[in-house]
């Protein structure tokens, strides 16, 4: 074991934390500002992936799905907004959790039903096809692009949390939702983007993530649970704690399966129980909370 | 029986208790007067635990109680009745006033027993609902009961568990004459030998009731007397009572 | 605050005499759906327990039931033990474990008790997953099931086996009604409505809710035993979460804190997997549906719902309400 391979371990370490945190971002700020637990945000991943190897499929582009698959996660949670999300705000975790997990089970199945329960393929653009040399090491370079865009898009999110408006009245609403609409914040308004907004990068998430994993009608359950501990660790609605908790975990499941492996997943667990049990309000909890 | 000595606690810079000491007599009937702000509540939270002091010490029958829980506190016969309704809302005022009397009784925890059908459990419920004026009302779920009668279930859950030192923040806030007539009239019918520690907005209340007043400003015990000590002193008419003739 | 009520004990027995005569009238698969429905009540009634009457809803009750099985293999296969004594030991360590979750968690509610069970349930699935000792993800075979032969029983039999299941479901929720009908119950009742106020009554209520998710554990624990003597096999997927999740919609389709409603949700769980198995693969989307659809209807679920429509009715003339046993 070289350096080469330590780097390659951490250039797949930092891949995988910016799956996560694509994820992650939408499920905490979601939570942050509805104080709404979705557990069907890793189905809209398994659907974004789905949906982005169709859209490959029919316009021949990868391009095409990376910018069509997103949009279409996005309409769905539209859908889910109006009928189900909108109605459930204030219904108490319970029944969030219970309709969000009916909802795991309906898109399951809906899958199966469109596109068979087998795993789908699909490939990387041509333009990304090959290796690059990166640190002194050969590695793939779709792999490189999935690093970059999660960086431009947390770059992107940073700006726009701290230097636009809607920014602003995110983070108002995520510190006080009450103070915020006395303010004149249009909270329901206010929320429907940003749950869209989370739609559009689960669903990014997973047409992202098909080429490296390949389409599985599991996809949406194995990833839900290391997101869910990304949140958690972060701190329910903060950004900074998406990114943190994202890296915590995408490296110790990454290292933890090299250095310990069988106890990788453990590993993550125990992180977990122990920030739920000594410091429930996570590593880098949202003001307010 | 219930000693407070050099008690203090601040959130960050802001000192809302300072050095207060204080000591009850077995039986002695004390009220705690001061104006809004005065760190009446945050005292009261600090004996019964659910604030932890920055330092001082809390004695009941001479022992400290400043390393026991909220729950050992009770057990130790410290009991508190809420400014705010603090009830078991989907239950019925039986079932509110089984549950502390069984409490109480250290019955609460028996797999083998019924607490419910347990005969001290019940008679207790009984007594107390006689003494709150509740026995009417037993099998009303809390829900739908007034506010003057969940006024009443908020002492009788205090006064359930038998307590040894009863606390209790503010009882009459927001009741009318009639109901506050009713709580003097409990006041005096309580058992001589249970020592009370009231807070208290209404100074009739506390003059017709107390053997001791404490009057707290600025979270600082500034005066300690009798009811008619208390009248007649002007450091209290000048903090307390004007801004009270002033309020009227 | 629980009760049985003469309406609930008649459709226990109702619901136990039905299985006990389908199975008896049926074949070799209607034992096996009798048997699948009991693993799944007892589950169901121990998630009941504490999600119902605590508050504390679980999603390492599946890891308790695999825990319990899992004990079971080590003893009776691995050390050569004799069922019962294994048994036993396996029932007690998913107590241990259930109240060491609690104990652990003690001060955690809502969403975070959830995620935090989620994890302890994970945790454990992922050791018994990586373990090579017990066959890690293939799992484990040659249990075997308790030896009545002295008694004339051969547990062997298909129908025997169902029968025992269905007394077993009796006996947990007999237990399960008895330990809600003392000052036991009564104390974690009051925890789920205003554990505040409990605390300040004199109750340590953090070991309550710990206590409490041990008996529970425990009854999820003879679920486990009955699982591992079934199919005389185990394997880590007993304990993965999404079971769980399985159980948990099984206690809200059957009606949260009734105690009878997770039996009849089990019953109707497992006979329309069957049933729509039989036309179609996807009856994954119909549960959710059916899921959503309760949650919608406000929550209460098949029994809980039907006992809402009668107890709109006016109340029985006094005396006759035994209000006080409420």
């Amino acid at each position: 074991m070289d350096a080469s391979f330590w780097i390659l371990q951490f250039l797949n370490a930092v891949q995988f934390s910016m799956l996560l945190f694509l994820l992650s971002i939408g499920l905490t700020v979601i939570f942050g500002l509805l104080h709404f637990i979705n557990l069907a945000h890793g189905a809209l991943y398994m659907l974004g992936a789905y949906i982005g190897i169709s859209a490959a499929a029919a316009t021949g582009s990868f391009w095409a799905a990376l910018i069509l698959a997103p949009l279409a996660v996005m309409l769905i949670g539209a859908v889910l907004y109006f009928t189900l999300i909108d109605r459930l705000r204030g219904a108490g975790p319970m029944n969030q959790v219970l309709v969000t997990f009916g909802l795991i089970f309906v898109f399951l199945d809906l899958v199966r039903m469109g596109w068979g329960d087998v795993a789908l393929g699909l490939s990387a653009p041509p333009s990304l096809a090959g290796t690059s040399e990166i640190l002194g090491v050969k590695y793939p370079a779709y792999r490189l692009f999935i690093i970059a865009l999660g960086l431009v898009i947390m770059a992107g999110l940073w700006i726009t949390l701290a230097r636009t408006q809607i920014g602003a009245m995110i983070r108002a609403s995520v510190e006080n939702g009450a103070m915020a609409a006395t303010l004149g914040i249009n909270v329901g308004r206010l929320f429907f983007i940003v749950f869209c907004l989370g739609c559009v990068l689960a669903g990014l998430a997973g047409v992202v993530a098909a080429p490296v994993t390949s389409a599985t009608t599991g996809m949406g359950i194995s990833i839900l649970i290391p997101t869910l501990i990304v949140v958690v660790i972060g701190g329910l609605g903060s950004l900074q704690g998406a990114i943190a908790g994202s890296l915590i975990v995408g490296f110790i499941e990454t290292f933890g399966a090299v250095l310990l492996p069988g106890f990788a997943a453990v590993l993550a667990y125990i992180l977990l129980a122990a920030i739920l049990v000594l410091r429930p309000q996570g590593l880098l909890p949202a003001r307010g909370h | 029986m219930l000693e407070v000595r050099k008690l203090c606690k601040a959130f960050g810079g802001l000192k809302v208790t300072r050095g207060v000491t204080f000591a009850l007599e077995p039986g002695e009937r004390r009220v705690i007067l001061g104006p809004n702000g005065a760190g009446k509540t945050t005292l009261f939270n600090q004996l019964v635990g659910t604030l932890t002091p920055s330092s001082g010490d809390i004695l009941v029958e001479g022992r400290s109680v400043m390393g026991l829980s909220v729950a050992a506190r009770a057990r130790a016969g410290l009991s508190r009745s809420y400014q705010k309704n603090n009830l078991f809302e989907d239950l019925s005022v039986r079932e509110n006033l089984m549950l502390a009397a069984a409490a109480g009784q250290g019955k609460a925890h028996s797999v083998w027993r019924d607490s419910f059908r347990d005969a001290a459990v019940r008679e207790t419920v009984a007594e107390v609902a006689q003494q709150v004026a509740l026995t009417e009302m037993l099998d009303m779920p809390v829900r739908s009961a007034s506010y003057g009668s969940r006024r009443q279930l908020e002492v009788g859950l205090a006064l359930a568990t038998r307590p040894r030192i009863l606390l209790m923040d503010e009882p009459t806030s927001g009741v009318g004459p009639t109901m506050i007539e009713g709580f003097h009239r409990l006041l005096h019918s309580l058992p001589r030998e249970l020592t009370v520690l009231i807070i208290e907005h209404d100074m009739d209340l506390a003059f017709d009731v107390a053997d001791r007043i404490t009057v707290l400003n600025f979270g600082e015990v500034v005066f300690e007397g009798t009811p008619d000590e208390t009248r007649g002193n002007k450091v209290v008419r000048d903090i307390y009572l004007g801004d009270w003739q002033a309020d009227a | 605050m629980f009760r049985q009520t003469p309406a609930r004990s008649l459709v226990l027995i109702v619901t136990l005499a039905g299985l006990a005569a389908y199975a008896s009238a049926g074949g070799f698969f209607a034992r096996e759906i009798v048997i699948e429905i009991a693993i799944l009540a007892i589950l169901a009634i121990s998630l009941d327990v504490v999600a119902g009457f605590g508050g504390m809803v679980s999603l390492a009750h599946g890891a308790m039931m695999g825990l319990s099985a899992y004990t079971y293999a080590i003893f009776s296969v691995k050390l050569g033990w004799p069922p019962l004594p294994s048994a036993l030991l396996g029932v007690a360590a998913s107590g241990i474990f259930g109240t060491l979750i609690g104990w652990i968690t003690g001060r955690t509610t809502g969403i975070f008790f959830i995620m935090a069970t989620l994890a302890f349930g994970q945790m454990a699935y992922t050791v018994f997953f990586k373990w090579r000792w017990l066959g890690g993800d293939d799992g484990l075979g040659g249990l075997s099931r308790f030896d009545l032969g002295g008694l004339g029983i051969k547990m062997g039999n298909s129908l025997t086996f169902a029968l025992f299941a269905l007394v077993l479901v009796l006996a947990v929720y007999v237990a399960a009604a008895w330990v809600l009908r003392t000052a036991f119950g009564r104390t974690l009742t009051g925890i789920h409505v205003n554990e505040d106020r409990m605390r300040a009554l004199g109750v340590n209520t953090v070991m309550h809710r710990a206590q409490a998710l041990g008996f529970s554990a425990l009854l999820a624990g003879v679920a486990g035993v009955l699982a591992a003597q079934h199919v005389q096999y185990i394997s880590p997927e007993l304990l993965v979460w999404t079971v769980s999740g399985e159980v948990l919609i099984v206690v809200i389709l059957g009606g949260l804190g009734t105690l009878i409603g997770p039996l009849l949700g089990a019953v109707i769980f497992v006979l329309l997997k069957h049933e729509i198995s039989g036309y179609t693969n996807h009856w994954h989307i119909v549960i959710g549906l059916l899921l959503i659809a309760t949650v919608l209807a406000g929550g209460r679920g098949i029994y809980g719902q039907v006992e809402h429509w009668f107890s709109r009715r006016p109340p029985p003339p006094a005396g006759t309400a035994e209000a006080h046993d409420a």
